[in-house]
């Protein structure tokens, strides 16, 4: 086996050691059966709750198309609580072996910093994709149930876009981690960028261009209308970029040894 | 393998911690590195290591640069510290593998390699579980593992209590047949034990570099120390007027008799002695002990 399949075979053991492999997931379902339950009961909430006094049921507010309920899952849920778990079970990704010599020890051994800081990406990202993965095809069975049935192609096209924007948290958060000693500044600093970036979308035009983020709305773009935004392209190669400059940063932070320097 | 330690300095924001360090250490040599705590030590090792990039200088393994020598290097921490979920079995499979050790090999090595460190009981326990000693073990396993020409040790006795002392002593002894060790402590009387060569290292600069019985001879006060039985005090009036011998002090029962040129004469007095029918308790060169070098050394 190579270093990188041996350090990548390493993250998926201590995830099952961990239990990550069960907690993650089932955050996911839980967040993708929401949205769609959530909406479809609303308006019965509503009505119990509120009584018949001075509360009207706008009729047209439930008829939500399948589209924008699925849509909902990625831009309610998963880009806000969802955003927020993959950091926090990301944030001593890098930062915990760094703390307890790990990071160091393992790089005696002739393993480059390539081979360790992209098994640690890989691994961690092929596993959010996952989780997030599930918890929108379960998030899709609901909404066929419970609203109309949503076009299958537009569902995974949807998918691999909010797929780019997933790689761009796991590789910004991996970042962060490497770059910084404390889990809660970590936390911090990537929850705040990443969530501002989300609620930036649809500022401007420019800023759409290079916020990663605007690959969650190209999403949903696909999931309610079924047309795909011109500007998609530009974005998935901006937002690869960043994520590509992320990896650089922390490469080369781990190659200069700087983890070391107390 | 032979290993260069070139010109080596290391500032750590304007601190300096290693300075203008050199050394070399030969195959098959063991070498204590010995300082007070914050004499740059573990920042040496880690350079040595290649854990961290120096200022300035250079480290040669066999005259091949450090970093493309990893595989010929076994490295210890001070504190071995390991996944925490993994047993001891996995952590070699794990740290063997990245030393490009094919799996079968490892598996049969393995227990070997446990037994030899008196862990092969707790192989499939987690190093959750794990003491001090226990950890300092399976790092000594570990560096072992991929039989590395050279084992660099930070401070591998340390933190032990007296019973993991004496067992990772004696694996070291072991060891120490077969590969090169550079190893810093700050615990005189380990050094002396496993080593023969000394470098003393004050403020991030060595010095001294000797073994040890250069560094007793010279530290020796050319004086002969004898504990006798009562009656043969009267002796010692007789050694007074050997003209090789310049004072003779008296308490108690022992004698302490400065000479001339101690090596040559020692065994002379050692004569007169036995010519005298002198009843010797004890016949010992009144050296300073290790300690007290060290201490005269350092501060």
């Amino acid at each position: 086996m190579t270093n990188f399949a041996i350090l990548t075979k390493k993250e998926f053991v201590q995830m099952i050691r961990d239990f990550k492999i069960i907690w993650f997931p089932l955050v996911f379902v839980f967040l993708g059966i929401t949205q769609p339950v959530i909406s479809y009961y609303l308006p019965s909430i509503l009505k119990a709750m509120g009584g018949n006094q001075g509360i009207t049921i706008d009729p047209s507010f439930a008829a939500q198309t399948g589209g924008e309920v699925l849509a909902a899952t990625l831009g309610s849920q998963f880009d806000q609580l969802g955003v927020i778990i993959i950091v926090v079970s990301l944030m001593g990704a890098v930062q915990s072996d760094k703390a307890n010599g790990m990071l160091a020890f393992i790089l005696t051994r002739p393993v480059s910093v390539t081979q360790y800081f992209g098994a640690k990406l890989m691994s961690h990202y092929l596993f959010a994709a996952a989780a997030v993965t599930i918890g929108y095809l379960i998030s899709y069975v609901y909404v066929n149930l419970l609203f109309a049935n949503v076009n299958f192609i537009d569902m995974i096209v949807a998918l691999l876009f909010y797929l780019v924007w997933v790689f761009f948290i796991v590789s910004f958060t991996t970042m962060v981690s490497t770059l910084f000693n404390s889990q809660g500044i970590i936390a911090l600093i990537a929850i705040i960028v990443l969530l501002v970036g989300r609620m930036l979308v649809g500022i401007s035009p420019v800023l759409n261009l290079i916020n990663p983020a605007t690959m969650s709305t190209h999403a949903a773009e696909v999931l309610i209308t079924g047309i795909i935004n011109p500007k998609l392209t530009a974005n998935v190669l901006i937002t690869l970029i960043l994520s590509f400059l992320a990896m650089m940063i922390s490469k080369d932070w781990i190659s200069k040894k700087k983890y070391d320097n107390k | 393998m032979r290993l260069e330690i070139k010109k080596i300095t290391k500032k750590f924001k304007g601190k300096i911690a290693v300075d203008d360090f050199s050394m070399e250490v030969e195959a098959g040599e063991c070498v204590g590195l010995i300082g007070p705590n914050g004499a740059g030590k573990s920042t040496l090792i880690k350079i040595i290591s290649d854990i961290i990039d120096p200022s300035a200088g250079e480290v040669f393994l066999d005259g091949k640069k450090i970093t493309d020598m990893k595989k010929e290097i076994g490295y210890l921490p001070q504190y071995p510290n390991f996944f925490q979920w993994m047993t001891a079995f996995e952590t070699l499979m794990f740290m063997g593998q990245l030393s490009g050790l094919k799996k079968e090999e490892l598996k049969k090595e393995i227990p070997h390699i446990l037994s030899k460190v008196g862990l092969s009981k707790e192989g499939n326990s987690r190093i959750r579980t794990f003491s001090g000693g226990m950890k300092q073990r399976l790092g000594i396993a570990q560096t072992l593992l991929h039989k590395p020409s050279l084992i660099v040790m930070d401070e591998p006795v340390s933190a032990l209590d007296p019973v993991g002392r004496r067992e990772v002593l004696n694996i070291i002894q072991e060891i120490k047949k077969d590969t090169t060790i550079l190893l810093s402590t700050h615990i005189l009387s380990d050094a002396q034990e496993i080593c023969e060569r000394f470098v003393i290292i004050k403020n991030g600069q060595k010095i001294e570099d000797t073994t040890i019985h250069e560094l007793l001879n010279r530290h020796s006060k050319n004086k002969i120390k004898i504990d006798m039985a009562e009656a043969s005090l009267k002796w010692l009036e007789k050694v007074k007027t050997y003209n090789y011998v310049k004072n003779v002090e008296i308490v108690n029962t022992t004698a302490t008799i400065e000479l001339e040129n101690i090596f040559l004469n020692k065994n002379r007095l050692l004569a007169s002695a036995l010519e005298n029918n002198v009843d010797i308790l004890k016949f010992e060169i009144d050296n300073d002990t290790l300690e007290d070098i060290f201490l005269k050394l350092v501060v």
